[in-house]
């Protein structure tokens, strides 16, 4: 190291999907904890501020995008920042559709909801790897999709968002084979059963005062950014799991 | 796990304070509490090797201890952070605390920053449920930090420091534990060249174990749920536990931390090799598949240690072989006695 050394390397930086609440936020605040810089997208304004806010008590940049996933425009917005930082290190897919809810079953599933929840579940994540991946390449990053066990589950009501989540374990593993060559991986992670809004939007009216609260899983992503990205591509993590590891 | 299940009285002065060593015994000079389906007795652990057959195997914990203990400043003044678990990528888990015998809570808020060892520590949040322990993102080296400036951690009962080779097994090779994995420590190189010549081998497995300091822990009715610890269990050792027990002969684990990684290897079939991070919890109702007796130091009560204990070995067998230890006068923690527990199952 010399006197004219800039220092240590470029700040690592990171984009997370419907990063304002849950598990989102959960991940986004381990990631500014982490020195990450940040862009955090969610659909709210309001929230979106107030986890921002907060985030950027940690002194890193953040970036707050308020906007739907599927939107090509917002998609343009978050390249542009991410641009800025001078390349990605991690794209967190998170954002999710339930659908419609209370859950219907498939054979009852209104058209349009199913188309939604793909495109938000699916197509939005394809399309923000394509738009990022020269940053995502620059930095050898990592991909994370946020998955369910309902993708494995074919649980009765769950047929829309399952089948989604599933489409999206093969996008991940897809990825990890593709990307490969040029140093970008990519891995799903089923996050476990969580105290969220989307889990309550899927049991309206019941107690799920039972489940964890989404910072449950927060050793799980410490766990996970310590790892080097070569001997996790192409996993299927369950962040609630008894262990984690290459083989599991 | 309701902690009151896991409660005993032992009383304060069984506490080892002092290496055995200190107090004249050698290390293999402990007490060995022995408990099978006979009940319970009493031995010398160097006697361990007529309490075995040839066949059995030991599995080891390699993971060597750490000087995990570092003087630190911040905005609380001068305190202690005791390293727990290394994540990667710079991230730490770490325990604040005020002194060797004042747990803490330290105040602390995410963003805070520590000095220790020269290395600037970010606070970034309490591990969820435990909220003793931290996350922190460290600027620098670690590792070196507490080669030139960690002392073992250490805690009220222990009364005064010992140096670095006092925490070690003749088993550590791979250095990454908090705390001593201390149910190796009575073992020595002759007495493994003993167990060698009696037909019982011994096969390495690493887990490194983080921080217990029990005193800090709240005073809920819960046990506090087991924070994730890096293990190794290698495709030799999986393949010989297999073996061994489909020979008809018994695998004993030294320390529950073998337990967690030999199980957490366990595929529903058989041990395979596996590393990664483990959580796994060995409560009651848990079944064993992959260890028939167990050398442990003696546990406190209200802890996940000696749940595991009773699920393995029946919580009145546990009972019984306590209450004799407690009569007996044995010592508990790392410079204490020790205890061979064959499982409930074990033949």
């Amino acid at each position: 190291m010399t006197a004219t050394d800039p220092g240590p390397g470029p700040r690592r930086a990171a984009v997370v999907t419907g990063g304002s609440r849950g598990l989102g936020a959960v991940v986004a605040r381990l990631l500014a904890g982490e020195g990450f810089d940040l862009v955090v997208i969610a659909r709210e304004p309001g929230p979106l501020w107030e986890t921002v806010k907060s985030l950027r008590s940690f002194g890193g940049r953040v970036v707050e995008i308020s906007g739907d996933v599927t939107d090509p425009e917002l998609r343009a917005r978050v390249r542009a920042a991410v641009d800025r930082f001078g390349g990605l290190d991690l794209l967190v897919n998170n954002a999710s559709e339930l659908g419609a809810s209370p859950l219907p079953p498939l054979a009852e599933y209104p058209i349009e909801q199913l188309e939604r929840v793909y495109r938000v579940n699916v197509i939005a994540p394809v399309a923000l790897v394509q738009s990022l991946l020269p940053a995502l390449t620059r930095r050898h990053g990592l991909i994370v999709n946020i998955s369910s066990d309902a993708a494995v589950g074919g649980y009765p009501g769950w047929g829309a968002y399952g089948a989604s989540k599933a489409a999206l374990d093969l996008v991940s593993v897809t990825l990890s084979h593709e990307l490969e060559g040029v140093g970008v991986a990519a891995v799903s992670v089923d996050p476990g059963d969580m105290r969220t809004r989307m889990q309550q939007a899927a049991f309206p009216g019941q107690d799920i005062s039972n489940r964890p609260l989404p910072d449950a899983t927060l050793p799980f992503w410490a766990w996970l950014l310590g790892q080097p990205v070569g001997e996790i591509n192409g996993h299927r993590y369950r962040a609630q799991a008894d262990h984690w590891g290459a083989s599991a | 796990m309701n902690r009151t299940a896991f409660d005993f009285d032992r009383p304060r002065e069984l506490e080892a304070t002092a290496p055995p060593e200190l107090r004249g015994v050698e290390r293999d000079r402990v007490r060995l509490l022995v408990t099978g389906p006979a009940g319970t007795t009493h031995r010398s652990f160097r006697a361990l090797p007529e309490l075995l057959e040839p066949g059995d195997l030991l599995v080891v914990n390699e993971s060597g201890t750490l000087p995990a203990s570092l003087p630190a400043q911040g905005d609380a003044g001068t305190i202690l952070l005791n390293i727990c678990t290394e994540y990667g990528g710079g991230v730490w888990l770490a325990e604040p605390r005020w002194n060797v015998r004042s747990p803490g809570p330290i105040p602390l808020a995410p963003g805070a920053r520590l000095s220790a060892g020269g290395v600037t520590f970010h606070a970034i949040g309490p591990f969820p449920g435990i909220e003793r322990l931290w996350f922190f993102r460290a600027d620098g080296d670690v590792t070196a930090a507490m080669r030139t400036f960690g002392q073992p951690i250490r805690y009220g009962y222990v009364s005064q420091p010992y140096p670095l080779e006092t925490y070690q097994t003749v088993f550590a090779r791979v250095p990454g534990s908090s705390e001593m994995p201390s149910a190796g420590r009575p073992f020595t190189s002759g007495l493994v060249r003993a167990l060698l010549r009696r037909g019982v081998g011994t096969a390495p497995v690493v887990l490194h174990a983080g921080v217990s300091s029990l005193e800090g822990e709240p005073a809920g009715t819960e046990i506090p749920p087991i924070y994730p610890e890096p293990f190794d269990v290698p495709p030799e050792t999986a393949r010989r536990v297999n073996v061994t027990r489909a020979a008809g002969h018994r695998v004993v684990a030294v320390g529950t931390t073998v337990v967690r990684a030999l199980e957490t290897a366990w595929d529903g079939t058989a041990v395979v090799a596996r590393r990664g991070f483990t959580r796994l919890t060995l409560g009651p109702g848990r079944r064993f598949h992959s260890v028939d007796g167990l050398i442990s130091g003696l546990h406190d009560p209200r802890t996940s240690h000696l749940a595991l204990l009773f699920a393995f070995a029946g919580e009145e067998r546990v009972r019984a072989a306590y209450a004799e230890a407690v009569r007996e006068r044995y010592l508990w923690h790392e410079f204490g006695d020790s205890h061979l527990i064959w499982g409930a199952r074990a033949h």
